[in-house]
């Protein structure tokens, strides 16, 4: 037999392979898990993508989103072929010469595409000026052709607009006022609902009657309610004021939810052993609610935020249809769409439903996003 | 029944056959349960093999992640998705009157057919640690000791009320007649753990698995349910599995002794001889472990070095060794120790014992 | 338990003036009036408006009044049924919104009850068949339910009706039985026109739903009651059915509160797409012109809709659930 060492056996231990699990924190488990969700990949690719591609709109845009083209109301997309005019098949893109008729018989305008005349497309061409991103002033364009004729990706609208430009354009209202709108709705929704849950008293009771009340209304009714009341765009009230107006709507509507959520957390906490333990240590209120209960309650605050992204966009996007939300020129996803309400018109044209599409990709996105994260950060995941 | 029993002399190291237990309700052989799971596979059973001896109390002591709740699943095939039994066979002697044993191999039924739902309940019952939520809130005590009656012994309605208050008066639950009617919500923790037990042997079963069921309960409620179940035990003649954490409790209960670590039986013994002279030197550092009152103040508590591992990690050699006083090098961290079988009816998975590998690591 | 309803019912009575006079604020925010609208269409139309014209018209309607003393006029009409006069359509308010408000209930509930019903269903299955193709199928179905926007939809649904089946959707009936009065026959040709609104709205509450079913039933499935009822032998159907499923209920019931206002202002959006008479397209129209009487009953009168639905759904729990106390 072997002799049996006297020595301690911490060499042993080391040793061992360990399997790393038991020690890993709780972020960090959370992150893995959430980093092996394909879904929120595709959601979290998919969405940095859209924003860079709606950052760069007016330089990937052909032509200004406001600039109406009277030969070319309702014009369908242009049509891009890489066959040159020689007849042989390239890499070089064209695009044929269109030219719009009256149709005197069913009274509408028709487009003629002459399939023999081909300009080519140039890239990185000088076009309408734009101000990137709101400051950065350019006029070079991705792509553009020789002279005057214009590129419609996606068409025209009613009033000739270039409806990829509108689309890119938009993107920047309906994309970002999501995320304005929820950061908004969580400083509401946690401020109110710590107050609320942390102290009681008067100050729970008339918080809680208030978002009784606001939850007594039906969303959409109550936010039009609210919208109908902004005064019309004029020099003292701008599109840009109308925009954060429309955030601050759709967030004073929207905290009460996460606020009631976060008071039944802190109750629940207020009573928990640790909290004790540190009103026991002397500990104050504020130190208490910020460093004991936050971080505790962060992870919860962080999931219903992303999941309250989609209901943001889908609010205003209904808003600005209806004509309560975003108004011209300012132009969103939403308010593009109102131009396809009409069955005929959208049988006729059905590039206009484009909005629609991007909306439905859009929060698609990040409700992979957020059901990834609330599924992370679920301690019954297996 | 078999009387053969051959057992050769520690060290030899040769085949032993593994002697057949005199009159056991219940037999474990070389159960592995594995759980599959996104972070790994987590082996909560290696091989684990004991015997419950017939209307006798059989004691499953171990540190949590031992193993000792996923043998209890395993035996009434109760283990949920991503785990699985992977090999091993459990079996069941079911006595015929006064004639010879049924035996059932419960592995091989269907886990949800009807012959294991069967036994569940009727046969073999369980009782967890948790009676507020083992009992379904929705519905009285009665009506989830009825559901119990009226699936295993076909009676009416009105037959299996009466049976269910007879339940509740055998556990000494006070006005049965009232609590029969009550919710879960509405009755202490104390009561909550009897109706469990009233619902547990509302089918007569021959075999009790008691999981933990009085760690939750404070130290005067649980001095009178063990009493309980010690009486009942005797009066009815059931076998009873008692899968605990506390020493206390098992020196006052039990009758034989399973240790469990990691996954594997590391030791089994009458109970008497295994706090008298405990061989494993898991079982002697937990028994050191315990705080004695009466022993001089200055003497340092003597817990058990190291930590137990996760499940997920695997150990080679013997999975104590990293923690074992009597570690031998190059023989502990080498192989797993196989199972060596005693005399008195004692085993030990040691190599101090035998040089005896465990046949498949 | 008729204690709890009665204090409920005071409460929601108490909650209900609070709603009457933020509606009415509401709806006076928006700078101008509807005169002003109106007097701006005249102009627009080549008509002119005198000055004393407009402040006959301004005595008639009472626009020049304190807000507290406007509000007082049309609150004392409530008891009798009035809720003062619709400026647009000229007419009061009491004969445009019965009929509309009643098909926007009928509307509502139809689809609670359909969208309930297939979400229960679908989310115990998906709940018990994890990780398999039908799970991940319906998974996908639910991202895409939830993420288009009602009205699209309408509209979708409104174009392939067209196209593919030659179907003019968009009303509530059919012509011959539009003005005429009830009948058996009336009410079936409604329920036929029905089914594309309620399919529209219950689309996203049905995913919902079954999501938050889904969730429930995993989280019930993982409790110890579960393994209790399984121990004692019962069949795997009924561990999930009567043990599991109504557990898992309970906390659904409790979303119902949070199903209706999705539902109601779904309707109003949706209505309007399909140009239904409820009350979503009179409603916007009266807002974007300052209709308030009219905008401010519908207001009121829709939140009244969603406070009844909170109550039966706070009544049906504490009758389900024998833990609330009713103290």
């Amino acid at each position: 037999m072997a002799e049996i060492s006297d020595q301690p056996v911490h060499a042993a231990v080391d040793a061992q392979e360990v399997s790393a699990v038991g020690e890993l924190s709780q972020s960090r488990l959370t992150w893995m898990r959430f980093r092996r969700n394909k879904l929120a990949l595709i959601g979290g690719i998919g969405l940095i993508i859209m924003y860079i591609v709606i950052a760069l709109g007016p330089f990937l845009a052909g032509n200004d989103r406001q600039y109406q083209n009277e030969d070319y109301l309702f014009g369908p997309a242009t049509q891009i072929t890489f066959t040159g005019p020689d007849g042989r098949f390239g890499l070089r893109p064209y695009i044929y010469q269109v030219t719009t008729r009256l149709d005197p018989e069913e009274f509408k305008f028709v487009f003629d595409i002459d399939r023999e005349t081909k300009t080519p497309l140039e890239f990185f061409v000088r076009g309408d000026g734009y101000k990137l991103l709101g400051f950065i002033k350019g006029n070079v364009h991705l792509v553009g052709a020789e002279g005057d004729q214009r590129i419609y990706p996606l068409g025209a609208d009613a009033l000739g607009r270039d409806v990829f430009a509108r689309l890119l354009s938009g993107g920047q209202v309906s994309l970002t006022i999501g995320l304005v709108g929820v950061a908004l709705t969580i400083l509401l929704g946690s401020f109110m609902g710590t107050v609320s849950g942390y102290f009681g008293g008067l100050a729970d009771d008339v918080i809680q009657r208030v978002v009784e009340l606001i939850m007594s209304f039906p969303t959409v009714p109550l936010w039009a309610a609210l919208a109908a009341a902004m005064p019309p765009i004029s020099g003292s009230f701008s599109t840009l004021d109308r925009y954060f107006l429309i955030t601050v709507i759709l967030s004073l509507v929207n905290w009460t939810g996460l606020s009631r959520q976060l008071r039944a957390k802190v109750m629940a906490y207020r009573e928990s052993d640790f909290v004790m333990a540190a009103l026991a240590a002397g500990a104050s209120d504020l130190r208490i609610i910020f460093v004991h209960m936050m971080p505790n309650a962060s992870s919860h605050i962080i999931v219903v935020a992303a999941l309250s992204i989609p209901g943001m966009i889908l609010g205003e996007t209904a808003l600005s249809f209806l004509g309560l939300g975003i108004l011209p020129p300012a132009v969103s996803w939403g308010s593009m769409l109102t131009d396809a309400q009409h069955i005929p018109v959208v049988l006729e044209h059905p590039w206009l439903m484009t909005p629609g599409i991007a909306v439905i990709i859009a929060v698609l996105f990040y409700s992979f996003l957020g059901d990834a994260l609330r599924d992370a950060a679920d301690p019954y995941s297996i | 029944m078999s009387d053969q029993v051959s057992v050769k002399a520690a060290g030899s190291g040769q085949n032993v056959q593994q002697p057949t237990r005199r009159d056991s309700i219940l037999d474990v052989r070389g159960l592995y349960t594995y759980f599959y799971t996104d972070l790994g596979v987590a082996r909560a059973l290696n091989g684990v093999t004991y015997s419950i001896p017939r209307e006798k109390v059989l004691g499953i002591v171990g540190e949590s992640g031992c193993g000792k709740s996923v043998t209890a699943l395993s035996i009434m095939q109760l283990v949920q998705p991503p785990g699985r039994i992977v090999k091993g066979e459990v079996v069941l002697h079911r006595q015929n009157g006064a004639g010879p044993t049924d035996d059932v191999v419960l592995t091989d039924l269907a886990r949800h057919g009807v012959a294991m739902r069967h036994i569940r309940g009727a046969e073999i019952a369980m009782i967890f640690q948790e009676p507020m939520s083992s009992l379904n809130p929705l519905f009285t005590i009665g009506a989830q000791i009825m559901e119990a009656i009226l699936l295993h012994q076909g009676v009416d309605e009105a037959e299996a009320r009466d049976r269910a208050i007879t339940s509740l008066d055998r556990v000494g639950m006070p006005s049965p007649k009232v609590v029969v009617d009550q919710y879960p919500h509405q009755i202490s923790g104390g009561m909550r753990q009897r109706a469990m037990i009233a619902l547990a042997l509302s089918c007569a079963p021959s075999l009790l698995i008691a999981d933990e069921p009085t760690t939750a309960l404070d130290v005067t409620t649980e001095a009178q349910i063990l009493d309980l179940m010690r009486t009942l035990q005797q009066d009815i003649g059931m076998s009873i599995m008692f899968i605990t954490h506390d020493l206390g409790v098992i020196a006052q209960t039990a009758d034989e002794v399973v240790i469990m670590y990691l996954g594997r039986v590391v030791e089994q013994a009458p109970v008497d001889p295994l706090f008298y002279d405990p061989l494993h030197p898991y079982t002697r550092a937990l028994l050191r472990s315990i705080p004695r009152i009466g022993r001089g103040i200055k003497e340092k508590l003597q817990p058990i070095r190291g930590v137990v591992p996760n499940p997920y990690s695997r150990i080679t050699g013997c999975p104590f060794s990293p923690r074992c006083d009597s570690f031998m090098t190059g023989v502990c961290n080498v192989n797993v120790p196989g199972v060596t079988y005693l005399d008195d009816g004692r085993a030990v998975r040691c190599f101090l014992y035998s040089d005896r590998v465990e046949e498949n690591g | 338990m008729t204690g709890y309803i009665l204090r409920r019912l005071g409460y929601m009575l108490v909650t209900l003036v609070m709603v009457t006079i933020v509606g009415f604020v509401l709806i006076e925010l928006p700078p101008g009036s509807y005169l002003e609208f109106h007097v701006q269409q005249l102009r627009n139309q080549g008509g002119n408006v005198t000055q004393a014209q407009i402040q006959a018209l301004e005595r008639r309607y009472g626009l020049n009044d304190p807000v507290y003393v406007k509000f007082w006029k049309w609150i004392s009409g409530f008891p009798k049924g009035d809720f003062g006069e619709s400026f647009q359509h000229q007419r009061p308010v009491s004969e445009l919104i019965w009929d509309r408000l009643g098909y926007t209930v009928a509307i509502s509930v139809f689809t609670l009850i359909l969208s309930w019903s297939i979400a229960i269903v679908v989310g115990v299955y998906s709940a018990t068949h994890r990780y398999t193709i039908p799970d991940y199928t319906i998974t996908a179905l639910q991202f895409a339910a939830l993420a288009i926007p009602n009205f699209l939809l309408a509209l979708v649904l409104m174009v392939f009706l067209q196209q593919v089946f030659g179907t003019h959707v968009g009303s509530l009936f059919s012509l011959e039985y539009r003005d005429a009065p009830w009948s058996v026959m009336k009410v079936l040709d409604l329920l036929g026109h029905l089914w594309v609104p309620v399919v529209i709205l219950g689309v996203s509450g049905t995913a919902w739903t079954s999501r938050v079913m889904r969730a429930n039933l995993l989280d019930v499935l993982n409790m110890q009651y579960v393994q209790t009822a399984r121990a004692k032998g019962v069949p795997e159907r009924t561990v999930i059915w009567k043990h599991a499923v109504r557990n898992a209920l309970h906390p659904l019931i409790m979303t119902l509160g949070m199903s209706l206002p999705g539902i109601i202002s779904g309707e109003t959006v949706v209505a309007t797409v399909l140009n239904l008479p409820t009350s979503g397209p009179i409603y916007f129209q009266a807002l974007i012109q300052q209709d308030m009487y009219l905008a401010g009953t519908f207001l009121v009168f829709l939140s009244v809709a969603l406070l009844i639905g909170n109550l039966i759904a706070d009544i049906t729990l504490a009758w389900l659930d024998p833990r609330i106390q009713y103290s």
